[in-house]
């Protein structure tokens, strides 16, 4: 029984913290941004009020069909806030045992359909184009990110959440080859994962204003928004969890709430990095960008090999 | 060669069909040709001699002459000569061979004669609309002296729209325009695709046509027309003000006074400055590198301030009249300048660096929106487009006006003839311009600033001016009339010539490299032509549409002027 109460607490817990935490992300991204440009850049909460402003706007059905796209943005955000319950935030997972991550791996994938989805209701030809961009580079994107956590499932042999999201990309191996690699992968492919230039390709706005978004305005745009920028939190959370978790063994009192400040510490540093790259490069074309990922898929498949042989 | 030569040149080829000839000065020549000739005197000039093709005007000169009159231009750059093939034709024939099998860059200018006067190209293998509206009805020509300037004939059909062509088998289209974020201006490409790449496209513009040279030779005067000429562009606007006053006053033979050519080619490096750095932005905005979009701008904001200390104006200077200048550049101001160039050179120096080192903005750019020397040739490019394809021309050296005849500077040029090239070209010309604009303070005398002008300007005289605008040559073609105003003013600005080579540019190329191709050419189209007004206390919204502000604006004018 307690362990029920607990589980609703603490997806309560991760998922308040995200909803609270997401925007602040976007508004240190902003800020940081600003400040590269010489420009004074908005506060730091501006984008609540962001949103705030978009979901208090007119709700208006556009596009080919209208309803699809309402429910993609519904499930943009739910799918965002069902990976929040699955990863450990500071502490365990509160889904630990419930869920596994193969669920984790569905999840995300399901994010990138969302955004397909929405392309695919507007039915204008910037967010057809814009969809299938997104399309593309999910086939090339999401099996990476899925061999990271079969890499630690391997060196585990446990596809539990709190077992693999726990630094288990690097095994027990003297020198952990196929962690390296993949988290040598995963910091090239970030950028990526979290929608940020250089590849915010299905997007682009110089190229296709906002490409599936672009049918989107007021509160749908805003749970759109908010999923993103809960995606930024989400996987910062991951990548911390399964390559710098460590911490966790602290045993002095108050151990836990250090360890949680340590967590959120790293998550920060992980957005700042990205928004630096954001900041210092330039969009890749959808090709360029598809002969990345797949070298990184190569890399990826080779620690996949390395790891099941132990190394 | 000197323009002598080259008619002399002409006459022993073509003997009797070429009719006379008028020699204002060694760099100038004009020659009038019988009509059944002038295509294979264009093709001589521009295939045999190698000229740059500039522009086709085509005017109504039945009040003066009893005929219309049609003027192939053509540049001999090394030669240093500007050169106009005038032909005459009668009223009831308006017939003339069309050129643009010989010199395809003549499509646009000769639809635009068929449409404006109703003059056919014969032979011209497109001949939809260019500049006229879709519901304008046919025989209907603005640009003709008999029809009043503010004429909308009454069976003009605002709601036509323009029939594209078929889309070819397999393609699907993607609408680019008639407005989209990059461009900021209304154009209409529309591109055939499949899959991710651009298998070719039809364009359609001149939405917002603004029928400014009608409206000179109507209603305006001489010494009005540089504000209005001014005001085609909201970059290069100097520009077009500075070629107006040269054609002018060289059909009307007048000398500026030396500081007047000082202060112009000062004022003309400004600009080129803000547009240079304005564009360099933008170009790394288009492939998403926001940053360096930023710093741009943020560099390029202290020449906006000098060039508002010394015209009062951030942009839109408005300080050349016909015989000179509006404003002096006093001593303290003289100061400034030099301190914000040394500032400009000092910042920019970094970014041109960081650029040139960026392999993610190099692999946005090299081998996009390829232009080499045979587009340039046939497409009449100009500007850093063709100087990024190898091409060596600027009006600046080739056809000196203003006092760069005085200062040193180097044509700057690159081989790669992609929209890398063009970025490379325009940010080392950075460097150049804050070179012209050092020596120019070093060099310019004291002295008036115009010429005291009270006889009326010589009636009939023409004039030509090319004018190196950030962007590429602005040609400016002047006749002067009665009543203190041009009885025919052209004005070719340098995306007439370099929007036409875009999509040869885009051919075969992936659509998100679209933008940034077109984007190198920096393109000039015009402003917007429909408002919305709120009532703020009812909340009322009403849309205006073109008419009812083209009535409003009339009705307005009719008040100040009773």
């Amino acid at each position: 029984m307690s362990s029920v109460i607990w589980r609703i607490v603490g997806g309560v817990l991760n998922v308040g913290i995200v909803l609270l935490v997401a925007p602040l992300g976007q508004g240190v991204l902003r800020k940081v941004t600003a400040r590269v440009q010489s420009r004074q850049g908005p506060p730091l909460w501006q984008p609540y009020f962001d949103l705030l402003k978009l979901l208090g706007k007119e709700d208006i059905e556009s596009g080919e069909t209208p309803r699809m796209q309402r429910f993609a943005a519904y499930l943009s955000l739910a799918t965002v806030l069902a990976v929040a319950c699955l990863v450990p935030m500071g502490f365990a997972s509160p889904m630990n045992g419930a869920a596994d991550i193969i669920l984790l791996i569905y999840l995300l994938t399901l994010c990138g359909i969302c955004t397909l989805l929405a392309g695919l209701a507007a039915g204008s030809t910037y967010s057809l184009v814009g969809a299938s961009r997104e399309m593309m580079s999910m086939i090339a994107l999401e099996p990476v990110f899925a061999i990271a956590l079969i890499v630690g499932a391997l060196h585990t042999g446990s596809f539990r959440l709190d077992t693999v999201l726990n630094g288990s990309v690097y095994g027990t191996a003297g020198v952990p080859w196929s962690g390296l690699i993949m988290l040598a992968v995963m910091i090239l492919s970030f950028q990526a994962f979290v929608q940020r230039v250089p590849f915010d390709i299905s997007e682009a706005e110089t190229e296709l204003m906002e490409g599936p978004l672009m049918e989107y305005s007021g509160p749908k745009l805003a749970l759109f928004k908010y999923a993103q920028m809960a995606k930024l939190v989400i996987y910062s959370a991951l990548f911390v969890r399964m390559f710098v978790p460590w911490g966790a063994g602290f045993t002095f009192p108050l151990a836990g709430l250090v360890f949680w400040a340590m967590f959120w510490a790293k998550v920060a540093v992980v957005v700042l990095v990205v928004t630096l790259v954001a900041a210092t490069h330039a969009r890749y074309r959808i090709d360029q960008a598809i002969r990345f990922f797949a070298g990184m898929f190569a890399a990826a498949l080779g620690a996949l090999v390395l790891a099941s042989y132990g190394y | 060669m000197i323009a002598r030569e080259m008619f002399e040149e002409f006459k022993a080829r073509f003997g009797p069909l070429i009719d006379r000839a008028d020699l204002p000065n060694d760099r100038r020549l004009f020659v009038y040709v019988d009509r059944t000739v002038v295509q294979y005197v264009c093709q001589h000039i521009f295939r045999e001699l190698d000229a740059r093709y500039v522009a086709s005007i085509g005017t109504d000169d039945r009040p003066f002459s009893g005929k219309f009159l049609v003027a192939h231009n053509f540049a001999f750059d090394k030669d240093h000569v500007l050169c106009s093939v005038l032909t005459q034709l009668p009223e009831d024939d308006l017939k003339i061979d069309s050129i643009t099998r010989m010199v395809p860059a003549a499509s646009w200018a000769e639809r635009e004669m068929r449409d404006l006067l109703g003059i056919q190209p014969v032979g011209h293998e497109y001949l939809k609309r260019l500049v006229l509206p879709d519901g304008w009805p046919e025989g209907s020509h603005p640009l003709r002296k008999d029809v009043p300037w503010n004429e909308v004939p009454a069976d003009y059909d605002e709601n036509r729209e323009f029939e594209f062509g078929a889309t070819p088998e397999g393609c699907t289209v993607v609408p680019f325009g008639p407005f989209h974020p990059t461009l900021d201006e209304p154009a209409h490409f529309r591109l055939y695709v499949e899959g991710e790449r651009v298998r070719g496209c039809e364009y359609r513009g001149f939405m917002v046509h603004r029928g400014i040279e009608k409206l000179a030779e109507s209603v305006m005067s001489y010494n009005d027309i540089p504000l209005l000429a001014e005001r085609i562009c909201g970059i290069c606007g100097c520009v077009h003000s500075v070629a107006y006053v040269q054609a002018v006053e060289e059909a009307a033979a007048l000398k500026v006074p030396p500081r007047a050519e000082y202060i112009r080619t000062i004022m003309l490096e400004l600009e080129r400055l803000h547009s240079h750095l304005l564009w360099v932005g933008l170009a790394c905005h288009i492939v998403g590198f926001d940053t360096l979009f930023m710093q741009s701008f943020r560099i390029r904001e202290p020449i906006m301030w000098i060039a508002e200390k010394i015209s009062g104006n951030r942009k839109t200077y408005a300080i050349c009249l016909v015989g000179g200048v509006r404003r002096d550049i006093t001593h303290e101001l003289k100061a400034e300048l030099r301190v914000v160039l040394d500032k400009l050179e000092r910042e920019w120096r970094p970014v041109v660096e960081a650029v040139s080192g960026d392999r993610n903005i190099q692999k946005r750019t090299c081998g996009v929106g390829v232009a080499d020397k045979v587009a340039v040739k046939s497409s009449g490019l100009v500007g850093p487009v063709a100087r990024a394809a190898g091409v060596e021309i600027d009006c600046r050296r080739d056809h000196p006006y203003a006092a760069y005849d005085r200062v040193e500077f180097d044509v700057i040029t690159a081989e790669s003839a992609d929209v890398w090239g063009r970025v490379v070209v325009r940010m080392k010309e950075v460097f150049e311009s804050i070179r012209i604009i050092r020596q120019c303070l070093d060099k310019m005398e004291d002295g008036p600033l115009g010429l005291e002008i009270k006889d009326e300007l010589p009636v009939g005289r023409m004039g030509l001016s090319s004018v190196e605008a950030p962007r590429g040559e602005s040609h400016h073609f002047v006749i002067t009339g009665e009543n203190n105003r041009p009885r025919r003013w052209r004005v070719r600005a340098p995306t007439y010539q370099n929007l036409q080579g875009v999509a040869a540019m885009i051919k075969d190329q992936q659509i998100a490299d679209m933008t940034i191709s077109l984007g190198s050419i920096d393109p000039c189209f015009s402003c917007t032509d429909r408002m919305e007004t709120i009532d703020v206390r009812s909340g009322a919204r009403k849309v205006w549409s073109q008419k009812e502000l083209l009535e409003l604006t009339w009705a307005k004018m009719d008040r100040e002027t009773k």
